[in-house]
C-alpha cells in the first residue's frame, strides 16, 4: 500500500521545468526522506503534493486519493509543515493551535484540550500567550509541527523541520517523529539538508536532481556500502565551481 | 554623494521598478499613471481657486480677509495632506531594520526612504501643483521681492507638513504596539468624548451657544496642526507688506519641521532597534476564546477573523478617527442645517456615517487577504471552502463597521435636533445594504489583485494602488446607486419611499451576495498560483 505515488509529476515556473516526471513511490509507514540540494524541486514537489501548487503535467494520489479531484477528502488526513511555514502571525501560540485544529473539523473543546498537550510536548507551554509573531524562528517551526499533529493525521509532511532549530529542538522534534511512526503507522514525508539527521531517522530516501528523481528506495538500498552524505554528494555531484579569484580577501586592504 | 547613500537610492529605483515591471506590476504601473494623470487636472483646478484666493487676499488692504483666505488655504492642504498621508497612500516604506547592519548613518537612510518615498508617490505632485497655484496667484497680483520669501514658505510648509505626517505615522506605531499606551489611549479619548457629550447635555437648550463659549479655547487646540498655524500667520504678514513681521513664523516653521524630522527619526530608530524586544501577549492564559453562535469551521475562520481585526492599528484608529468624524459632524454641520429643511436633508449627516463607515474600512474589503501573510497557505492546505474564508471575512467586517457607525451615529443624533422616527431605520437599511454590493466587489479586488499588507501603520502599503483605485470605482458606483432613492423621496416628497427603496436595494444585494460568494470562493481556490506568491511570498 502506497501513501504517496506520483506518475509524471511535473511543474514548470516560466517554461523552465522545476520539476520533471517524477514517479514517487512512499510506503504507508515509511519515514521518508527526500534529499536533493538547493533549488532541486524539493519544496516544489511538496507543495504539489499538498495542494498548495497546481501541477503542469501528471498526477500525484495521496493517501489513495488524487489531490486534485479529492483534495478535501486528502486535506483532511494530511498534516503539513510547509516552506515558509502557514501560521496566522496575529494570533497567540494557543489560539494558533486551537483555531487550526477547527479548520480541519475537531470540535472547540478537543482542539483546546490538544493544543494545550502539544504546547507542553513541544516545550512551548510558557510561551502559548505570545503573539507568533513574537516567536523565534525555532519555536514557529515547533508551533507549525504542533499545527500540522493537532488533527491526528495519516501523513505528515515537513519541509525543512530541523532548519534553524537548535540542537536541543532537533533532538526532541525527532524524537517524537520516531515514536509517532513507531506507534500509529504514521507515514512521514520530510525534506531536509542535514544529512546525519535524516540518516538516523528515515526508513526509505528519494534524492532529487535538477527536478528529477535520480535514486528511491530503502535508506539501505540508496547508501549502498557507504554513508548517506558520500552516496548523496556521489549522485548530485560537487559541482561548486571553484572560486577564481578571491585574492582580495586574503589581503588587508579593501 | 556616498557610496553608501548613493547604493540606497539606486536600491530603491530598482526595488520600484522590478515592481512596476514584474508581472503583478503592471496593474500599480497603470494605477501610478492614471494617478499621475488625474493628480496633474485635478491639481490644476483646485490650484486655479487657490491662486485666486491667494490673488485676492494679497491685493487686499488686509485685515479679516487677508486672515480668512491664509488660515483657509494653509490649514485646509495641511489637514487633507495628513489625512491623506495617514489613511491612503500608498507611500513606498523604508525598514530601517535591514539597514541597520550597513555602514550607513541611520538617520541618512531615514530620510532617503522619507524623500524617495514622497518622490514615488503620484499624490506628491498634487501638493505640488497646489503650492505652485498659491505662488502663482501672489506673483500675478504683487510680483517682487517678497516672492522669494513666499517661495521659501511654501517650501517649508511642505517639509513641516511631510514630516510631521511622517512624526504622527511613527507615534500612532509606537503607541498602538504597545497594549498599556493602546488601552489608555483608548480610555482617555473615551473619556474626552464623554465629557464633551456631558457638556453639550449640560447646556442642552442652546448646545450652539455652548460651543461658541468653548472656542476661545478650542482656539488653542489649532496650535496642534502647527505647520498649517505658523504658514498661515507668516502669510498673513507677507500678503501685508509686513515681511519682516513674517520672519519668526518661518524661523518657527523651520525650527518646527526639523524637531518633528528629528523626533520622528528617534521613534523610528528606536522601534527598529527594540524590535521584538516586549512580545505582545494575546489575553490572560493566552487564547481567549470568543463566545460566537456559528461553530465548526466556520466558526474558527470568524474568531480568527475577529481576532486579526480588532488587532489591526488601522481598525483601532478607525474606531477612534470615525466617531471623531462624526462628532465633528454632529457639532460642525448639522446645526447649519436650516430649520425648516425637508426631512430628507436633514438626515443626510446620518446617512452619509452609514457609507462613511464602509468606506473607512475599504482597506479590509479591497485587499483582505493581504494581511494572512504566511497563514494565506492555510486556504489551501486545510479542508475549507473559499467561499467560507471570504463569508468569515465579509461578517467581521460588518459587524466592526456596524459598531463603527452606531457609535458615530450617536454622537450625531445625541447633541443634535430630533430626527423623525423613520431616520435611523433608513439609514441602518443603507448601511446594510451598500455592505453585500462592496464586500461582493471587493472579494473579487481581493482575489484578483492581492497584495501582502503590512500590520504596521507606517510601513508598507494597505491596498495596491490599482485596488485602490478600482475601490473608487466600486464606492462611486455604490454611493451613485444609493442615491437614487434619495432623489425620488426628494421628488415624491416621501420619506418612507426612501427607506422602501433601500431596503429593496439591500434585499436585492444580500440575495445577489449569496450566489455569487460561491463562485467567489472557486475562484480564490482556483488562483493560488497567483495568490500565494503575492501574498506569502511563495516561487511563482
Amino acid at each position: 500500500m502506497l501513501a504517496i505515488e506520483t506518475r509524471g509529476l511535473s511543474r514548470s515556473f516560466d517554461g523552465k521545468p522545476a520539476v520533471d516526471g517524477l514517479d514517487l513511490r512512499v510506503p504507508t509507514g515509511a519515514f521518508y526522506g527526500f534529499l536533493g540540494p538547493n533549488g532541486a524541486g524539493k519544496s516544489t514537489t511538496m507543495r504539489m503534493l499538498t495542494g498548495l501548487l497546481r501541477p503542469s503535467r501528471g498526477e500525484a494520489r495521496v493517501l489513495g486519493s488524487d489531490i486534485e479531484r479529492d483534495a478535501s477528502a486528502v486535506k483532511t488526513r494530511i498534516g503539513v509543515v510547509p516552506d515558509g511555514l502557514a501560521l496566522f502571525e496575529r494570533l497567540s501560540g494557543a489560539e494558533m493551535l486551537r483555531i487550526h485544529g477547527q479548520l480541519y473539523g475537531l470540535d472547540r473543546e478537543t482542539a483546546a484540550g490538544r493544543a494545550a498537550e502539544l504546547l507542553d510536548a513541544l516545550e512551548l507551554a510558557s510561551e502559548g500567550g505570545k503573539l507568533v509573531q513574537d516567536f523565534s524562528h525555532g519555536m514557529k517551526k515547533k508551533l507549525a509541527l504542533g499545527c500540522a499533529l493537532i488533527h491526528g493525521p495519516e501523513l505528515l509532511f515537513l519541509d525543512e523541520p530541523f532548519e534553524g532549530i537548535d540542537a536541543v529542538a532537533v533532538s526532541g522534534i525527532r524524537r517524537m517523529l520516531q515514536e509517532l511512526v513507531a506507534r500509529r503507522a504514521l507515514t512521514v514525508f520530510l525534506t531536509s539538508h542535514v544529512l546525519e539527521v535524516v540518516e538516523r531517522l528515515v526508513t526509505h530516501v528519494g534524492i532529487l536532481h535538477r527536478g528529477r528523481l535520480v535514486a528511491q528506495g530503502t535508506l539501505a538500498e540508496v547508501r549502498a556500502s557507504g554513508s548517506l552524505e558520500e552516496t548523496f554528494i556521489r549522485m548530485v555531484g560537487d559541482e561548486r565551481a571553484r572560486a577564481p579569484g578571491l585574492s582580495w580577501l586574503r589581503g588587508a586592504s579593501p | 554623494m556616498k557610496g553608501g547613500a548613493r547604493a540606497v537610492i539606486e536600491l530603491r529605483a530598482r526595488l520600484l521598478w522590478r515592481r512596476l515591471t514584474g508581472r503583478a506590476g503592471i496593474g500599480e504601473g497603470v494605477a501610478r499613471v492614471t494617478l499621475l494623470l488625474v493628480a496633474v487636472p485635478v491639481g490644476l483646478f483646485f490650484a486655479v481657486f487657490l491662486g485666486l484666493g491667494t490673488w485676492q487676499a494679497v491685493r487686499a488692504p488686509g485685515g479679516l480677509r487677508t486672515e480668512v483666505t491664509a488660515v483657509a488655504v494653509y490649514f485646509g492642504i495641511w489637514q487633507t495632506w495628513t489625512a491623506v498621508s495617514l489613511s491612503l497612500n500608498e507611500r513606498e516604506g523604508i525598514d530601517l531594520r535591514r539597514f541597520l547592519v550597513y555602514p550607513i548613518p541611520p538617520w541618512r537612510v531615514y530620510a532617503l526612504g522619507l524623500g524617495s518615498g514622497l518622490a514615488a508617490d503620484p499624490v506628491t505632485l498634487f501638493w505640488g501643483v497646489l503650492l505652485a497655484g498659491i505662488f502663482a496667484g501672489a506673483a500675478i497680483a504683487r510680483p517682487g521681492a517678497w516672492l522669494l520669501l513666499l517661495g521659501a514658505l511654501l517650501v517649508l510648509f511642505a517639509l513641516a507638513t511631510a514630516l510631521y505626517a511622517a512624526l504622527l505615522e511613527e507615534f500612532l506605531a509606537l503607541v498602538l504596539s504597545s497594549r498599556r499606551s493602546r488601552e489608555w489611549a483608548i480610555v482617555l479619548s473615551v473619556a474626552a468624548s464623554v465629557a464633551i457629550l456631558l457638556y453639550l447635555a449640560a447646556s442642552a437648550t442652546r448646545p450652539l451657544q455652548a460651543l461658541a463659549e468653548a472656542l476661545p479655547a478650542l482656539r488653542i487646540a489649532r496650535w496642534l496642526a502647527w505647520p498649517g498655524a505658523c504658514a498661515a500667520a507668516a502669510a498673513r504678514h507677507l500678503y501685508e507688506r509686513e515681511p519682516a513681521r513674517s520672519l519668526p513664523w518661518l524661523g518657527l516653521l523651520a525650527a518646527g519641521a526639523a524637531g518633528a524630522g528629528r523626533l520622528a527619526f528617534a521613534i523610528a530608530l528606536g522601534q527598529a532597534r527594540g524590535a521584538g524586544a516586549g512580545a505582545a501577549r494575546a489575553g490572560g492564559k493566552g487564547d481567549a476564546r470568543l463566545p460566537l453562535p456559528v461553530g465548526g469551521r466556520l466558526g474558527a475562520l470568524v474568531e480568527k477573523e475577529w481576532k486579526y481585526l480588532l488587532r489591526h492599528p488601522l481598525a483601532r484608529i478607525y474606531a477612534v478617527l470615525v466617531p471623531a468624524v462624526a462628532a465633528l459632524v454632529g457639532l460642525g454641520l448639522e446645526p447649519r442645517i436650516p430649520r425648516e429643511a425637508r426631512d430628507v436633508i436633514r438626515a443626510l449627516p446620518l446617512f452619509g456615517l452609514a457609507a462613511y463607515a464602509h468606506v473607512a474600512s475599504q482597506a479590509f474589503w479591497l485587499n483582505s487577504l493581504g494581511w494572512e501573510r504566511g497563514g494565506a497557505r492555510l486556504a489551501y492546505l486545510a479542508p475549507v471552502d473559499g467561499a467560507e474564508v471570504l463569508l468569515a471575512k465579509n461578517a467581521v467586517l460588518y459587524a466592526y463597521s456596524l459598531a463603527l457607525f452606531l457609535a458615530s451615529s450617536l454622537l450625531v443624533l445625541v447633541p443634535g435636533r430630533p430626527l423623525p422616527s423613520w431616520a435611523l431605520p433608513a439609514a441602518l437599511a443603507l448601511h446594510a445594504g451598500m455592505a453585500p454590493y462592496l464586500y461582493g466587489a471587493g472579494n473579487l479586488v481581493s482575489i484578483l489583485n492581492p497584495k501582502a499588507a503590512s500590520f504596521a501603520v507606517q510601513r508598507s502599503a494597505t491596498v495596491p494602488a490599482l485596488s485602490g483605485l478600482v475601490g473608487l470605482g466600486i464606492v462611486s458606483t455604490v454611493g451613485g446607486l444609493f442615491s437614487l432613492p434619495v432623489l425620488v423621496a426628494l421628488r415624491l416628497d416621501s420619506p418612507w419611499t426612501l427607506v422602501g427603496g433601500w431596503a429593496a436595494l439591500c434585499a436585492v444585494g444580500w440575495i445577489a451576495y449569496a450566489r455569487v460568494l460561491s463562485r467567489e470562493g472557486a475562484l480564490l481556490a482556483s488562483r493560488r498560483d497567483a495568490l500565494l506568491p503575492a501574498v506569502c511570498g511563495d516561487d511563482a
